[in-house]
């Protein structure tokens, strides 16, 4: 019984970060519909910008979140508008283009870090709390904490303010939302750049749990991408829930089959859904269908 | 009149490429260090012609080639080591396998499409890396594998580095001739008609699932063939040199990209200029710091992206050309 | 003649809320030449869609020479006989203006320069013969318009379902079309027309079918038809008119 709330427990918390990830690259994919194969590697630049800031500025590497975001969202910025901007309704380039994006982070920072690893010890990091009989990482507790919050805060924003409802407008259909006055573009870098921020939080959630190197990115995107499957494609609660389907998973999987084989699980699992509801959970219909094809 | 290019106008060109190639490797016949760029880069062009049959000429954006490219490898690696045949023998059942392994995944990966579809090649892509650390008695696991050095012909492997190049620039040449080939068939033009449109194709009869299908498994049956030559190549192979996305599944749409995506010699010109730039790359940059060759190469990608949408074939099309010239080229 | 050509029996095609398409029924005989009218939005194009397979009917049948054919796909249709165009055109865009008519033809002409030959049969119909090896993206709009057609035609089919194929064509152009429309029906071939130009349905159609808001409002010949009451109220009513 002990194991098994350690398993479930360790999967909730696991498809936490994989939620956090998600989020950011799910926004992007559903208001601009670009799959950013970098999104990983904004986590990674989050996790060295935190890392960063601690060891020359003495941040805490939550509070470098205040640093983090704004940081990552004008790079969102400036990526939206000099590169995907101009691949607009050309989502065979976006895919070149956001994995050329991959390729050149990655190395970047595998060049300028030489590939040694680096790890943040706060008193944080380490500490632990009892769940019963089961001790539970507190910096995994905070990044739980947080994506719920940043899920909520996102739902409410989208639905209740008015650049939330310009950001949906764009969404669903952009010409119309652009006949309606909306500035599609800035839409899409505010979109993206929130992505962005987005995914540069995570990064500064995750620095206290892992060891950073330059293809920690890819550690995440993945199973990014299967939340953002599973739970449905462009939908915010779709991918804070899916993030857990597929945290449990791996946690079951890990446990009970073979940890390495974690990642085939829910690879399965990916796989059923394609077939059985491409939409995924919480998907709009068709989306997968429509694709990225050109929208006018 | 109709005027409709056939195969059989295809062979000129062809032929003179094939004598190009081949003047080129006799042409560094004593120079190691470039057969082995040339027997690479051939190797890679007939990779990347492969994967421009679904990709370019089919407009679906596969992921999983390295897959493809994985299964010859391994395939081809297990008949030798363990059933001691020749690798020749490999070389029909790795094109087998590699074909029925796409027509297995054709199934749920088609009905998704555009990004979608890569998505899910990608993830497919990396769960066979995994799968193959795991197994380590077909894969050898994170060891990987490892074929001896006994040079003769029947064995594939050879003392000469030309005799490498050779073998690659027919491997180059098979893929050619398949991709040329469907490009002028009435599969080929299916292909194409369901990249511009899939409502106006179902609409003239076409099976878009099944037209899909067929070209899938072309793309993955050359692939795999490929894989089976590159383990007699390098001899020693394991799932990151396989199934690393940037290093080879990837790679093989980025070749094509630079060269001319859905064009019949796009890939080989985009081989021609990103193999030998890498190896120098390398060479010059390696040693300096690690990946920065590869932050070039990502660079060279998102450029490519935003400024040669239509790769080499198409940068030298809109060259100030007699028509007679670029004409030649165009779509082909 | 036996079976009916094509029958519609009860088709209903609901999106979400909307029905867009709501029990229409009609038959359609071989050789006839029927143009489908109605307001914008009154469902015509859905209507074509069920037809060919586009959409499947939420209800109700589409019967082809007797047999139900429900649940075959676009493709399945297209062998038996059924060419349309679509209302937005659907040209390949990089093919050139022959490959994209070849598409048509390769469905009965497997070999290329069969293929071919058929297939700038089907070019000279519509009058781009002279276009034949220039990209399709180069053509003007109304070019394409007669390309979807030559592309329908080198389908070598038993029915035709034209949608607004002249839309955006000049005076002198939508004379051809109507030209060739009743040229190849005369040679036997069935057309379903969807058409604004109620001038040029009144000149060729044999049987006019009026949708309104997703029904069939009334059918009959033309004069009939475009005199009934009902038929003026839902044009006027509806339409900027």
């Amino acid at each position: 019984m002990g194991t098994l709330l350690s398993v479930l427990l360790s999967g909730l918390l696991l498809g936490g970060l994989y939620s956090l990830v998600a989020i950011g690259l799910n926004l992007i994919f559903g208001v601009i519909r670009v799959v950013n194969f970098a999104q990983g590697e904004f986590v990674m630049l989050g996790m060295y910008a935190t890392f960063v800031a601690y060891n020359l500025l003495h941040i805490d590497p939550y509070l470098a979140i205040l640093l983090v975001f704004p940081l990552l969202f004008v790079f969102g910025i400036l990526v939206q508008r000099f590169i995907l901007q101009r691949l607009q309704n050309e989502p065979m380039m976006q895919v070149f283009a956001t994995f050329g994006l991959l390729m050149l982070l990655q190395n970047l920072v595998l060049a300028v870090t030489g590939g040694a690893a680096y790890s943040i010890r706060t008193p944080l990091s380490s500490m632990a709390i009892a769940v019963g009989p089961v001790q539970v990482s507190v910096p995994r507790v905070i990044a739980l904490a947080a994506v719920t919050a940043v899920a909520l805060i996102l739902q409410w924003g989208l639905r209740n303010t008015m650049t939330g409802k310009a950001v949906r407008a764009v969404a669903q259909d952009r010409r119309a939302a652009r006949l309606m006055g909306i500035d599609v573009e800035r839409t899409y870098m505010l979109t993206f750049g929130v992505g962005a921020g987005l995914a540069g939080m995570a990064g500064a959630l995750l620095t206290p749990i892992f060891t950073l190197s330059p293809q920690i990115g890819g550690n995440f995107i993945l199973a990014a991408f299967a939340v953002v499957v599973l739970g449905g494609l462009g939908s915010v609660p779709g991918a804070y829930i899916g993030g857990f389907l597929i945290g449990m998973t791996e946690a079951l999987a890990g446990y009970y089959l073979d940890p390495s084989l974690k990642q085939a699980a829910w690879f399965a699992i990916f796989i059923i859904m394609l077939i059985v509801r491409p939409t995924g959970l919480f998907g709009l219909a068709g989306a997968e269908e429509v694709g990225l094809r050109v929208q006018e | 009149m109709p005027r409709i290019r056939t195969f059989r106008q295809e062979l000129p060109p062809l032929a003179l490429t094939a004598v190009l190639l081949a003047a080129l490797v006799g042409l560094y016949s004593g120079d190691n260090f470039t057969l082995n760029i040339l027997a690479t880069t051939f190797l890679f062009a007939g990779l990347a012609t492969a994967w421009n049959i679904l990709g370019g000429f089919g407009g679906q954006f596969s992921l999983c080639h390295g897959v493809f490219f994985a299964e010859g490898a391994y395939l081809t690696a297990n008949m030798v080591l363990g059933a001691g045949l020749s690798p020749w023998w490999s070389l029909a059942p790795a094109a087998g396998l590699a074909a029925a392994t796409a027509v297995l995944i054709s199934w749920p990966a088609f009905r998704l499409r555009g990004p979608f579809f890569a998505i899910a090649t990608m993830t497919f892509s990396e769960v066979v890396l995994v799968l193959a650390n795991y197994f380590e008695s077909i894969t050898g696991g994170p060891q990987g594998m490892r074929v001896p050095f006994r040079p003769g012909w029947q064995n594939m492997i050879f003392t000469g580095r030309i005799a490498y190049a050779w073998l690659m620039l027919g491997f180059l040449l098979l893929a050619l001739i398949v991709s040329l080939v469907l490009l002028r068939s009435r599969l080929g033009y299916y292909l194409q008609a369901v990249r511009d449109n899939e409502a106006a194709a179902e609409a003239s009869g076409i099976d878009v699932l099944r037209t899909k299908l067929m070209a899938f498994a072309i793309s993955a049956a050359v692939t795999g063939v490929g894989g089976s030559l590159f383990v007699m190549y390098v001899r020693i192979v394991d799932p990151p040199t396989l199934l690393t996305l940037s290093d080879v599944g990837v790679r093989f749409a980025l070749i094509a990209l630079i060269g001319g995506v859905g064009t019949g010699y796009g890939p080989l010109f985009g081989a021609l200029l990103v193999v030998p730039l890498e190896a120098w790359l390398r060479a010059e940059l390696g040693a300096y710091a690690p990946g920065s060759n590869l932050v070039v190469l990502g660079a060279v990608l998102v450029l490519a992206a935003l400024f040669f949408k239509r790769g080499l074939v198409g940068a030298f099309q809109s060259l100030p050309l007699p028509a007679r010239w670029t004409g030649r080229l165009a779509r082909t | 003649m036996s079976a009916t050509f094509l029958s519609l029996q009860g088709v209903s095609k609901r999106f979400l809320g909307l029905l867009a398409v709501d029990e229409v029924s009609f038959d359609v005989a071989a050789g006839e030449l029927l143009s489908v009218i109605g307001p914008n939005g009154a469902g015509k194009t859905t209507l074509f869609n069920l037809l060919t397979g586009q959409l499947s009917p939420s209800a109700g049948r589409v019967v082809f020479n007797g047999v139900d054919i429900n649940g075959q796909p676009p493709q399945a249709r297209a062998r038996i006989g059924f060419g349309r165009t679509f209302q937005m055109s659907q040209t390949l865009t990089s093919l050139s203006v022959l490959e994209n008519a070849m598409i048509g033809s390769f469905l009965h002409h497997r070999h290329i320069s069969a293929a071919a030959d058929h297939a700038y049969a089907s070019l000279e119909l519509v009058g781009l013969q002279h276009r034949a090896n220039i990209t399709a993206g180069e053509l003007t709009l109304s070019e394409r318009r007669r390309l979807e057609v030559a592309r329908a035609l080198a389908l070598d089919p038993k029915v035709v379902l034209l949608d607004e194929v002249m839309a955006g064509l000049n005076q002198t152009e939508v004379q051809g079309m109507v030209d060739l429309v009743r040229t190849l029906n005369g040679g036997g071939l069935t057309f379903l027309v969807i058409e604004h130009n109620l001038k040029v349905v009144r000149q060729f159609s044999h049987r006019v079918v009026v949708l309104d808001r997703g029904a069939k409002l009334a059918e009959g010949s033309a004069e009939e038809v475009l005199a009934n009451p009902a038929v003026i109220e839902a044009y006027i009513g509806k339409s900027k008119q």
